[in-house]
């Protein structure tokens, strides 16, 4: 993720950070390379700028909208000047994780921008996307993307993988059509050479 | 006395919702409860023909909720056990006649003189179902050894617990032995390993719920058929009885033979 700015996780959206002092030029570039390759992984999220730090002109906040709003279906945009505390300085940090308590069913969603952890089961029909990587305590038979914001560096991993597909950044895979057991059997996948790899844990 | 609603559900239609209701709550009303069918199937109903209750319907439960009628004029007694009644649902209106919020103050009121409140929910995820369960205190959810069944159970065990009902449990309809054991029908355990809720009963597939239903007469009363007697359990465990799930029988030579000759 660019230095220029970075994303923070607040209960009803994403928070974007800049750092303070950037420039104008340096926002606006990295802002729409980050906009245009984020896919749909802002589909229905709150947007807030924070421009604590900044000095925008008019003119500038006004083309700084028109980009955010690159961010496809994009739910809301607001404008913050808040200090958010956070312990940690970098906001999406390899540590962070959201944890599901529970099983996963059909029709279910989980989103994040970070990583992933469900301690339960990932039924068909239900699926996870998270920015890092996701990491299943249980059978994971629904549909899961990890890396989703282009990160290649995730990894999936399950006491049983056994997805409908699984895509890791740009990659996709599905489960052969054979062996749906349901004996448990740690493995977890990744990228190599350009293609998905599984391998047992 | 205030006793329980219970809504059965799937998803999917035409895995027995209709069936196992009727049959639920005349097993529960052959065991001395009082109990109350509720349709909530609003222009697709179907209950009051598989209770054979048709041609006495007056009022309906949208009747009942717009005022035209008291609730107790609308409610059919059944005739062959006492305590069992059906509110019907109306054909000629559809889903959004009735709002969950008018469906839970029917069944808070109605609760109060009945020991079961059996809703029988239409298939979907829409209106029509959301009316259904609001006001129930437990969920039966049927479904059949078919993928798309228990992928729609599983769903509808998501839905329900978003709103709130816990801990459902599960009814697998028209089960073959003969199938599982050959490995073409998914097997109990497979199912309940995806879907993860208590198993609330078995019912094998047969034939005489056709002939039941065409008929008008729940098969629970029947004393010779699998399937009534798997009703049967079912109703005496949803009373607190604990009573072993039936083991899974294939159609021997004998019972073949007994059809042939026509003493089954």
């Amino acid at each position: 993720m660019s230095s220029v700015f970075s994303f923070q996780a607040v209960s009803d959206g994403i928070v974007m950070n800049f750092r303070s002092g950037s420039t104008f030029g340096s926002i606006k570039e990295a802002v729409s390379l980050h906009a245009s390759q984020a896919s749909d992984f802002f589909n229905g999220v709150n947007l807030y700028l924070n421009l604590s730090g900044l000095e925008l002109a008019f003119e500038q906040l006004q083309s700084l909208m028109e980009i955010v709003q690159n961010y496809n279906r994009v739910n809301k945009i607001y404008f913050t000047a808040k200090e958010i505390k956070s312990e940690n300085k970098e906001t999406v940090p390899k540590s962070e994780a959201v944890i599901i308590n529970r099983t996963l069913r059909s029709g279910q969603m989980v989103k994040n921008q970070a990583n992933v952890v469900i301690v339960g089961d990932v039924n068909p029909g239900a699926e996870v996307i998270a920015g890092g990587d996701i990491i299943v305590f249980g059978r994971l038979r629904g549909v899961v993307h990890a890396g989703a914001g282009g990160n290649e560096a995730a990894q999936v991993a399950a006491l049983r993988l056994d997805p409908t597909q699984l895509r890791i950044a740009s990659f996709i895979a599905r489960s052969p059509d054979d062996n749906h057991s349901s004996d448990l059997d740690p493995e977890r996948a990744f990228i190599k050479n350009d293609s998905i790899m599984v391998e047992k844990i | 006395m205030a006793g329980k609603t219970i809504v059965v559900t799937s998803g999917k239609g035409g895995v027995g919702k209709t069936t196992s209701s009727a049959n639920i709550g005349t097993a529960l009303a052959m065991n001395g409860k009082k109990v109350c069918l509720i349709d909530a199937d609003i222009g697709l109903r179907n209950l009051d023909v598989v209770m054979g209750l048709e041609n006495r319907i007056v009022y309906d439960i949208v009747d009942v909720v717009e005022n035209n009628c008291r609730l107790e004029q609308a409610m059919i007694r059944d005739k062959r056990y006492d305590g069992l009644y059906l509110l019907p649902a109306a054909q000629t209106r559809d889903k959004t006649s009735v709002t969950p919020f008018q469906m839970k103050e029917l069944l808070d009121n109605l609760k109060e003189e009945m020991d079961y409140v059996i809703v029988d929910s239409p298939a979907g995820i829409e209106q029509g179902f959301k009316n259904a369960i609001s006001g129930a205190d437990r969920a039966i959810i049927v479904t059949t050894p078919e993928i798309s069944a228990v992928r729609d159970a599983d769903r509808i065990i998501g839905l329900l617990e978003a709103e709130g009902l816990r801990d459902p449990e599960v009814i697998i309809n028209r089960i073959r032995a003969d199938m599982v054991d050959r490995g073409d029908m998914m097997g109990i355990d497979d199912m309940i390993e995806i879907l993860a809720i208590d198993l609330l009963g078995i019912v094998p597939e047969d034939e005489g719920i056709v002939v039941s239903t065409n008929k008008g007469e729940p098969i629970a009363i029947n004393q010779k058929a699998k399937a009534g007697l798997a009703y049967r359990n079912i109703a005496k465990r949803i009373m607190g009885e604990d009573l072993p799930i039936m083991k899974l029988e294939k159609e021997g030579f004998l019972s073949k033979f007994k059809k042939l000759v026509g003493l089954s």
